[in-house]
């Protein structure tokens, strides 16, 4: 032991004579030089108007962080990653395992969580101009930071390897695929091969538990570096601008005269919040459960309706919704440009005003970017992904469409059915929403519409021309239309009131 | 504690202030506070951790885990995911033949229905189910299908005899007699619902419309014949009450009667000015 009299002095620890515990700490911290070194960074003065609870969520974004890692590496005790074992292994984790749901569900929430608290932390230094000088290098290494969790996000999904996960890296190789001349490879890189195959999770695996959580906690060391040595941003006043000439100078005069210590005083705040974050995260997973696994993620399985986990959706449904011909260009070219943009925003907007109450500039892009977000979210939640590939088999015709209909309709009932026309096309409030639903489709469309629409076919509908015989046209719209409210009359056959009217009507 | 640290110089100096102030000052109690709030938070993490394994609202339920679709064994499944669509949730009321009628299972043999559903009818909009013919169901689900929904539908037992052979093969074509015969028949026992000329009658719409007849095989016929549509209100061939049973000669002279009506190549839809909708493509 030595025998160095500062020995006894423990930060926060014991006074008076310590106890063996307290001994053993104070040898620790002779060795390791703990108090000496990396106490007073602790200690270091912040603003006292920077502890506030506007402050508070990059430290919880980070705890959620050091779960998520916790978490991770319990699951990974248990999680099989080879693409046959995969799936029974998680299946086996949440059925048979006693806590084994819940430390899924922790993972789960822990993930959604961090995501959820590194935006608004995003959004907040963002109002808070704190990207600018001399915080550039904080803001750039976020920057990066960001994308990397939303890479643990994305391969995080895939390691339930369900359908979603399939689902998921289907659209994300379709995208990639689109590269002009690296496409394929980038492709081959990703999934290990042309297709999703067994190769395909190793390498998911390896990106989700060793490369990218590296990259990550060798940016959260130097992001955390650089808040210490720079110092946390003051509270923006309006009029109060930032220049490279005088910030410094101005700041540092700030904290000699209105700081506090960050450890203990300044980290009140994160602590507290933490606390109510690590509260919500656990009753979010005890209560909601993990996510999946659904389905086994067989290929000739069609009969589900896979969506992405929530973080993706708005990317997913601008996919979905964009015509052809923009895709490629936006698909492409958008995200890099956007966090390019991004990154280098305290590069040409580094000085100035930091407040938000003066930047009306900055609440047009946040709610900009927020609405084209949410909105994209709600169509994906809302839109019909793909049809329902059951319904023809699995929703009987409603039973008012079957009473009081003459031989011939009820084959082209049968015809609805067999078709599959109910995967795309609702009746009775069930079936596909890919096309409109055809409850009262004889009052929009006459006969002769209706014949034009089977057999050609128009936007997303298939033509059915080639695969129809003529009788079974003929059956299929007999029984279309009847399809009115008895209140309110078909479309009038515009064709029975002469031939010039009939192709004045189209 | 804040001037005192402002002017510590040397490092132990500092280094003592910050001990002092750890331990004896607001400050030092405060450290105590949120050391004290973490083990807390930990303490209250791990308990509830714990409270995990008995049954949290958000434990998944086994009884609600995917199975995958090859392995589902529950009739009443298998029947609501594979046949309701057309015959009907509940077996009746569909757009195909009720399979909710005793009369028919007490016709048919297990045998004829497996085959039907496994191979389903060549020209009609019945599918063939199983995997090997392109469907979604294997063997034995084809098996546990037949079985169960007899065992579901076909109720108390009918005394055996005088039922009618449900198939009895396609009867010469352009047999003139049993048209004829037919004819009798129908006029004679159908015609009261559905017209002199079948054109329709009480009972709506024509059973000699080409269209109809194009898509409807012979033995679709005499299924309708022999097992009506009670759940549409057509009677089987027992017939209404005080009536008696169609013979099977009977029954299938009327199936041949209605056949005479097919026409060699049923029309496109009509509309009155084009005969075919499909010439609208090329102007
Ligand atoms: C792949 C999905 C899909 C299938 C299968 C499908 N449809 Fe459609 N259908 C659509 C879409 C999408 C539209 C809307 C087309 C448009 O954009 O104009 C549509 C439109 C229609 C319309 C016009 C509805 C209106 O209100 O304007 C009719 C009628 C129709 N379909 C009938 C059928 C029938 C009959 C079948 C089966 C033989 C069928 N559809 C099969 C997707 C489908």
């Amino acid at each position: 032991m030595a025998s160095n009299d500062d020995d006894t002095h423990v930060p926060g620890g014991a006074t008076g004579t310590p106890g063996r515990l307290g001994r053993l700490g104070a040898w620790l911290d002779a060795r390791l030089r703990f108090s000496e070194q990396i106490w007073p960074e602790l200690a270091h003065h912040v603003p006292r108007s920077s502890a506030s609870f506007w402050y508070v969520f990059g430290s919880a974004t980070l705890l959620c962080f050091v779960l998520q890692l916790v978490t991770g590496i319990c699951l990974s005790l248990v999680y099989s990653p080879s693409a046959a074992e995969a799936w029974a292994s998680l299946e086996w984790l949440t059925y048979r395992e006693p806590t084994g749901w819940f430390l899924r569900a922790l993972h789960y929430w822990g993930s959604n969580f961090m995501v959820a608290l590194m935006t608004i932390h995003v959004v907040q230094v963002f109002f808070f101009g704190a990207y600018k000088y001399p915080r550039e290098l904080t803001w750039v290494v976020g920057c990066f930071l960001f994308l990397l969790t939303l890479a643990m996000a994305f391969t995080g999904q895939v390691m339930r390897f369900d359908q979603d996960a399939y689902w998921g890296l289907g659209i994300g190789a379709a995208i990639a695929g689109r590269f002009p001349f690296v496409g394929a490879i980038v492709v081959d890189l990703m999934l290990g091969g042309p297709i999703i195959a067994a190769e395909t999770l190793s390498r998911f695996f390896t990106l989700h538990v060793f490369v990218v959580p590296a990259l990550l906690l060798a940016l959260v060391a130097l992001h955390l570096w650089l808040v210490l040595k720079v110092g946390i941003n003051e509270w923006p006043m309006p009029g109060r601008l930032v220049t490279r000439e005088r910030y410094l100078e101005e700041y540092h005069q700030l904290v000699a005269e209105d700081g506090e210590p960050f450890v203990p005083d300044g980290v009140q705040k994160d602590l507290v919040f933490s606390g109510l974050v690590m509260v919500a995260l656990v009753t979010c997973a005890a209560v909601l459960g993990p996510s999946g696994p659904n389905g086994e993620p067989d290929p000739t399985l069609i009969n589900t309706l896979p969506r992405p986990d929530f973080w993706f959706l708005p990317l997913f449904a601008a996919f979905a919704l964009l015509p052809a011909y923009m895709e490629t260009a936006l698909m492409l070219a958008a995200p890099p440009v956007l966090f390019l943009l991004a990154v280098a925003l305290p590069f040409y907007s580094g000085t100035g005003e930091k407040s938000w109450k003066v930047r009306p500039g900055a609440w047009i892009l946040v709610v900009t970017v927020f609405v084209t977000l949410g909105t994209l979210a709600w169509l994906g939640i809302r839109s019909p992904w793909s049809p329902q590939m059951d319904a023809w088999s699995a929703t009987p015709t409603p039973v008012e469409m079957v009473r009081g209909r003459t031989p011939l309709q009820l084959q082209g009932a049968l015809i609805v059915q067999s078709r599959q026309c109910r995967n795309c096309h609702a009746l009775g409030g069930a079936g596909g929403q890919r096309g409109p639903a055809l409850d009262d489709v004889a009052t929009r469309l006459t006969r002769d519409q209706l014949i034009r629409q089977v057999i050609q076919g128009d936007g997303d509908m298939p033509a059915y021309g080639k695969n129809l015989l003529p009788a079974e046209v003929d059956a299929l719209v007999a029984f279309l239309v009847t399809l009115h409210p008895a209140n309110e009359p078909p479309a009038r056959d515009a064709a029975t009131l002469g031939p010039g009217v009939a192709g004045a009507a189209r | 504690m804040k001037t005192e640290l402002l002017r510590a110089r040397s490092g132990r100096q500092r280094r003592r202030a910050a001990t002092r102030g750890a331990s004896g000052t607001p400050a030092g109690q405060r450290a105590r506070q949120w050391i004290a709030g973490i083990a807390g938070q930990v303490v209250a993490f791990a308990a509830l951790a714990l409270a995990a394994c008995t049954g949290l609202p958000g434990q998944p339920d086994p009884a609600a885990r995917p199975i995958r679709p090859a392995d589902v064994k529950d009739v009443n499944v298998l029947y609501a995911g594979n046949c309701a669509g057309c015959h009907g949730a509940e077996g009746k009321l569909g757009a195909a033949r009720p399979l909710a009628d005793g009369l028919y299972w007490h016709v048919v043999r297990d045998a004829d229905v497996r085959d039907v559903v496994t191979r389903g009818i060549e020209g009609t909009e019945m599918p063939a189910f199983a995997m090997s013919e392109g469907g979604a169901l294997t063997d034995t689900q084809i098996d546990l299908l037949v079985t169960g929904l007899r065992a579901r539908w076909q109720g108390t037992p009918l005394a055996n005899r005088g039922l009618p052979a449900w198939s009895v093969g396609s009867a010469p074509a352009g047999d003139l007699g049993a048209t004829q015969r037919g004819a009798a028949v129908f006029a004679a026992r159908c015609a009261l619902c559905h017209g002199a000329t079948g054109e329709g009658g009480l009972a709506p719409g024509s059973l000699v419309d080409p269209s109809y007849l194009a898509l409807v095989s012979d033995q679709a016929l005499r299924s309708a014949v022999i097992f009506g549509r009670t759940d549409l209100g057509m009677p089987d061939y027992r017939g209404g009450r005080g009536e008696t049973p169609l013979t099977n000669g009977e029954i299938s002279d009327v199936v041949a009667w209605l056949g005479s009506h097919r026409v060699a190549s049923p029309r496109w839809p009509a509309t009155p000015q084009r005969a075919n909708p499909a010439r609208e493509e090329k102007p």
